[in-house]
Parts: C-alpha cells; sequence; structure tokens
C-alpha cells in the first residue's frame, strides 16, 4: 500500500529536498514535532523547562522509547532544520548564566518573529530601544530615555503612555527584561538578534573577551577596558585566588559572580530577579 | 538576507549586505533568469536531486566551449536550485509565524513577502513547504476552499488529554469559552443569535464588554478574534427588525473539531450521554460519516497521485 510506505519513508527518512548533496541525518517523530511546537510556543526556554519539556514528549508520544540524552536529541532535531536554515540554538542569561534554549534563524534576518505581533510603530520603539542598549555603557537604557525618542517613531503617532505599555508587552513576549525603570535585551533577543545585531551596529557592538559572543551586561577593565560577561567572569577567575584581567593582568577591580550550579537552585523561575549581583558599579 | 527589503512586515532595513557570494549569485540568475524556472521544472524530472553530482562530468563535452557552457548552465541551475530552497525555507518560516496569529494567509501576501519572482514557481514551493510543515512540526497546511487562495495551519500531532495538557498560557481558557460557544451553536441547529451568546456568557459571570482576568475584552475575543481566525462566522440575520446577528461554526472550527466531539463535550457538562439528544446525536453520526469518507476519498487520491509520480519518475522530496 503506497499510503502505508510513505508514512514508513516520513517516518524513517527526512525529505531531502537540497541539492548539493547533503543527506539529512535526522528522524522524527511525533515526540519531536510537538517538542519543536511547543518550544516555539514558549518562544525561549530554561534548560530545566526544556528536559521537562522534553520527557512531557515522550510521555504522550513514545512511551516506549527510551529518552534520548538532550544534546543528542537537540542535534538530532537541529540536523533537520538545517535545510530549514534554523535551529535549536543555546545561550546562556547574561547575568547568572542559566542556560536557555531557543528556536532561531540562521540567516540574517530582522525581527521577523516580532513583526506578526507588533505593530510598525512598536517595532521602531523596540529598534530605538536597542540601539539605546547597545550604545550604553551598562547594556541598560533608562525607560525615560526610551520613552523621550516617542516622537521620533515611523508609523502611527504613539504617546508616552502607549509607549509605556507596549514596552510592557515586550517584557511579556520576552523581547526586554526591566530592572528597577531600566530596559535591557532577554535572552531571546539575544539569541534571536545576535548576527543582526553584529551586522547592523558594528562600530557599537561589545564582545566578550572570553567567549566572543555578544555582550550586553558585564564586567569591563578599568585600565583596558575589555569586557566580560558575568557568567564567563565566574568560569574565568572560579579557582583563582586575585583574579587579574586575562588582558592587561591589572587587578580585576570587580565582585566575582559564582558559577551558575543547576543543582542549588530552588526557587522555579525567581532567582533571576532575586540573583545579585546588580548592575551597579559593574562598568 | 531573506526577506525582501522592501516587505512591509519587516520594517528594520537590511543590514548592508556584505555577503559577497550572495551578491553574485544574485548577479548570475539575472544571467539566466529566463531558463532557470523552465529548467527546475524540467530537470527535477530527470535529475537525482540529491546526488548532487557534476552535470559537466556527467554529460560528453563536446568542444571547450561547449564544455564551458554546460558548466556555467550547470552552476546557474545549483544557484536556481539553492534559492528554491531558501525561498520554500522562507516560506515554512512566514507561514508559522503568520500562523500563531491564527488568522488565514493569502496566497498574495506569501508571494509579496516571500516569493517574489519566483511566483510562478508557487505550486511547487508551497507543495514543498507544506511537506517541510508536516513531516518536521507536525502541522498540515490547508486551503480554504478551492476558489480562495488562503491558507491555514492544523495541527495533526494527536490532541492532548486533559492529564497530558501541558501550560500553554493564554490558550487554554480561550479555547475552552471557543467550545462552549461552539456548543451553543451546534445545539440551537447550527445557528444562534448573538443575544443567545451574551445571555450564556451572562450566566458564565461575564459581561461582553467587561475586561475578564482570563479572556481580556469577551466581545472583542469573539466579534474580532475568534470570527478573523475563522474559529466563527458572524452575519446578519436577513429580514430582522431591529437587525439581528448570528454565529455559526467558521470554516477552522469545522476542519478543527467534530460535531461529534462538541456533543460529547456538551454532554459531559450535562453529566447525560450524548444519545440523551438524539437528533444532534444522528447528526453527528452522519457528519463522522462524512469525515471517514472524506478521508477515504483523500487517501485514494494521494496514492494514485504517488503512483503517478513514481511512474514519471519525479523523486517526492
Amino acid at each position: 500500500m503506497e499510503e502505508g510506505r510513505a508514512e514508513r519513508r516520513r517516518r524513517t527518512e527526512a525529505p531531502s529536498c537540497t541539492q548539493g548533496g547533503a543527506r539529512r541525518a535526522g528522524i522524527m517523530t511525533d515526540v519531536h514535532r510537538r517538542f519543536l511546537q511547543l518550544l516555539m510556543t514558549h518562544g525561549v526556554l530554561e534548560e530545566r523547562g526544556v528536559r521537562r519539556l522534553q520527557k512531557h514528549c515522550y510521555r504522550v508520544h513514545g512511551r516506549t522509547a527510551a529518552v534520548e540524552e538532550l544534546e543528542d536529541f537537540i542535534n538530532n532535531i537541529n540536523s533537520v532544520l538545517e535545510s530549514l536554515y534554523i535551529e535549536i540554538k543555546k545561550g546562556a542569561t547574561e547575568d547568572d548564566g542559566r542556560p536557555v534554549y531557543a528556536l532561531v534563524n540562521l540567516a540574517t534576518t530582522p525581527v521577523s518573529k516580532m513583526a506578526s505581533d507588533f505593530a510598525e510603530n512598536e517595532l521602531d520603539l523596540f529598534r530605538k530601544a536597542l540601539e539605546l542598549i547597545i550604545d550604553s555603557e551598562t547594556g541598560f537604557a533608562s525607560s525615560t530615555n526610551i520613552l523621550n525618542l516617542v516622537d521620533q517613531l515611523k508609523g502611527k503617532k504613539m504617546r508616552k503612555k502607549e509607549a509605556e505599555q507596549v514596552l510592557q508587552k515586550f517584557v511579556q513576549n520576552k523581547w526586554l527584561i526591566e530592572k528597577e525603570g531600566e530596559f535591557t535585551l532577554h535572552s531571546r533577543a539575544i539569541l534571536e538578534m545576535e548576527q543582526y545585531i553584529r551586522e547592523t551596529y558594528p562600530d557599537a557592538v561589545k564582545t566578550c573577551n572570553i567567549c566572543h559572543g555578544l555582550l550586553i551586561q558585564g564586567q569591563s577593565c578599568e585600565t583596558c577596558g575589555i569586557r566580560m560577561h558575568l557568567p564567563c567572569v565566574a568560569k574565568y577567575f572560579q579557582s583563582a585566588p586575585e583574579p587579574r584581567c586575562p588582558h592587561c593582568n591589572d587587578y580585576w577591580p570587580h565582585e566575582i559572580p559564582e558559577v551558575f550550579n543547576p543543582d542549588k537552585e530552588r526557587e522555579a523561575g525567581t532567582s533571576k530577579a532575586n540573583k545579585k549581583p546588580s548592575r551597579s558599579r559593574q562598568h | 538576507m531573506l526577506q525582501k527589503p522592501e516587505s512591509g512586515a519587516l520594517p528594520i532595513p537590511q543590514a548592508e549586505g556584505k555577503d559577497g557570494g550572495r551578491d553574485g549569485e544574485t548577479q548570475a540568475l539575472t544571467a539566466s533568469q529566463e531558463e532557470a524556472p523552465s529548467l527546475l521544472l524540467q530537470e527535477s524530472s530527470k535529475e537525482d536531486l540529491g546526488a548532487g553530482r557534476e552535470e559537466g562530468a556527467a554529460e560528453p563535452a563536446l568542444t571547450p566551449k561547449g564544455a564551458r557552457t554546460l558548466a556555467a548552465k550547470a552552476l546557474a541551475r545549483r544557484r536556481a536550485y539553492r534559492r528554491l530552497d531558501r525561498t520554500v525555507a522562507e516560506l515554512v518560516q512566514f507561514l508559522l509565524v503568520k500562523d500563531k496569529k491564527k488568522s488565514p494567509i493569502t496566497r498574495s501576501e506569501m508571494v509579496k513577502y516571500v516569493i517574489g519572482d519566483l511566483k510562478d514557481l508557487f505550486p511547487e514551493i508551497i507543495a514543498r513547504a507544506a511537506e517541510h510543515l508536516r513531516y518536521v512540526f507536525g502541522f498540515e497546511l490547508k486551503q480554504l476552499g478551492r476558489k480562495h487562495h488562503t491558507y491555514i495551519l492544523i495541527n495533526k500531532l494527536k490532541p492532548l488529554e486533559e492529564e497530558e495538557e501541558e501550560d500553554l498560557g493564554g490558550d487554554g481558557p480561550r479555547l475552552g469559552l471557543l467550545i462552549m460557544i461552539l456548543g451553543l451553536i451546534y445545539m440551537k441547529g447550527n445557528s444562534a443569535r448573538e443575544t443567545q451568546v451574551w445571555e450564556m456568557l451572562r450566566r458564565l459571570g461575564m459581561r461582553p464588554s467587561k475586561y475578564h482576568f482570563l479572556f481580556g475584552y469577551p466581545k472583542r475575543l469573539i466579534l474580532e478574534d475568534f470570527v478573523q481566525q475563522r474559529y466563527l462566522n458572524y452575519r446578519q440575520v436577513p429580514h430582522t427588525n431591529p437587525p439581528e446577528c448570528e454565529f455559526s461554526w467558521g470554516p477552522r472550527s469545522n476542519l478543527e473539531i467534530s460535531k461529534m466531539k462538541v456533543l460529547g463535550f456538551v454532554a459531559k457538562l450535562h453529566k447525560k450521554e450524548p444519545h440523551h439528544w438524539p437528533v444532534q446525536y444522528r447528526e453527528a453520526l452522519a457528519d463522522e460519516a462524512d469525515r471517514a469518507r472524506a478521508k477515504a476519498r483523500a487517501e485514494a487520491s494521494m496514492r494514485a497521485r504517488a503512483r503517478a509520480n513514481q511512474r514519471a519518475g519525479i523523486h517526492p522530496w
């Protein structure tokens, strides 16, 4: 029966839709599909949530199958996603180094995922906030400074009161984080837009001296100016008795944060708000 | 640079293209633009698309000039294939993003924002996009009616049992409300007056224009969102004075749920069995039979198509 064969082929072979000879290695089952669908719904998910999600998908669609190791599970899916120019990308939160995952575009596509949720003037507000954040020393832009740009927005005229609500919408949708009246990029935005940001703001963009990734928040050396992510600082200086700048060897003046330990986690999802270190006096 | 710079959906301007390779590609395509689309359609049935062998090597090189021409054509063909692949990938992303809002996507939107000048290849592009959506994500791309060029995505994964339900955030309560309305419509003979719907909401403790912590503004949710998402049809009842409006099931509801399921929900709500309402039960049974027939017909035509493709040597995906 052709239908049965087609079904079986679907299960065991990924569609080889690209020329150039690269064979797809991955196998998609309903477990993987459900995983993708739910990951897309969340936008971005912490590793703990991702593991729970994976187990949930096995429970629903593949009771008899053994739960694959997360890294292999994700690599398997990514090999299938390759021909669609998207991937499940792993990153870390900038303040405390929690691993996070999001489904991102591999090519440089500006905020197209946001484009379906926001109006033209709202997207322009985000762009203005993004520029302020990237240009800032601390990686944060104050609400006041963002709202002062409301008159320059493209599209329909927006009042400041409205802009405040739009900023809250960005926070709810995990594009921005707010701390004490100031805004910075959510790890979701960094994961999705890193390439776009590097290409659009090549002069203003900051990178981490250790991991060479895009840097929005971090610590900087007061002598030579190099910067590092907080989790990168934590890892680099983990067992160092006297922290010194990797570039100029000067004494590292900032408080060294702790390395993220998933086993020490007790609060569910509130830790980000409670965790120190605060951003002040880091730069 | 996957999206076209002029597209209105992407207001953020493109970064200055640093990828010289891609610019070179565009130039090569312009040179052989006329040829590329028709070549694709002819060659795809002859070639093994997955092997990527050198065309120049496989065909006899008649003269040095002939060999060069062949190689150039092969290169242009490969670039055209890659461009086609990327367009398919962009369309998949576009459909996924648009479907999040649950509003139907039109063919003209797809052509305007994604497909552009490859619009003659629209049938192939959308067919391949549909297969990716099915294989990778478990969504089925459904065309709403033969005449309209509008599409929606339906989730083909098995619906979750209550215990298996993951917290999907705002969607759950809204869909619950929708099912209540679909139930009301069905039990009232497949259409319900607007006043009847607000009456039901009032019994549930909701006022149409009063903000509800789960649903937002119910009136907006029902009259705008559900109608726009094609879950409900909303029309004026002719010959009514003062003019009244009524709701009926929208095309998406017919695709995503069935009369039998909704009857089952209503029955559970009243702690009775579905056949407690013989008229609705009979209608639901007839609907189930129709669905089974339609499914059998679709499977038969898919088999026939697969056989025809095999005979013509066209590789499915």
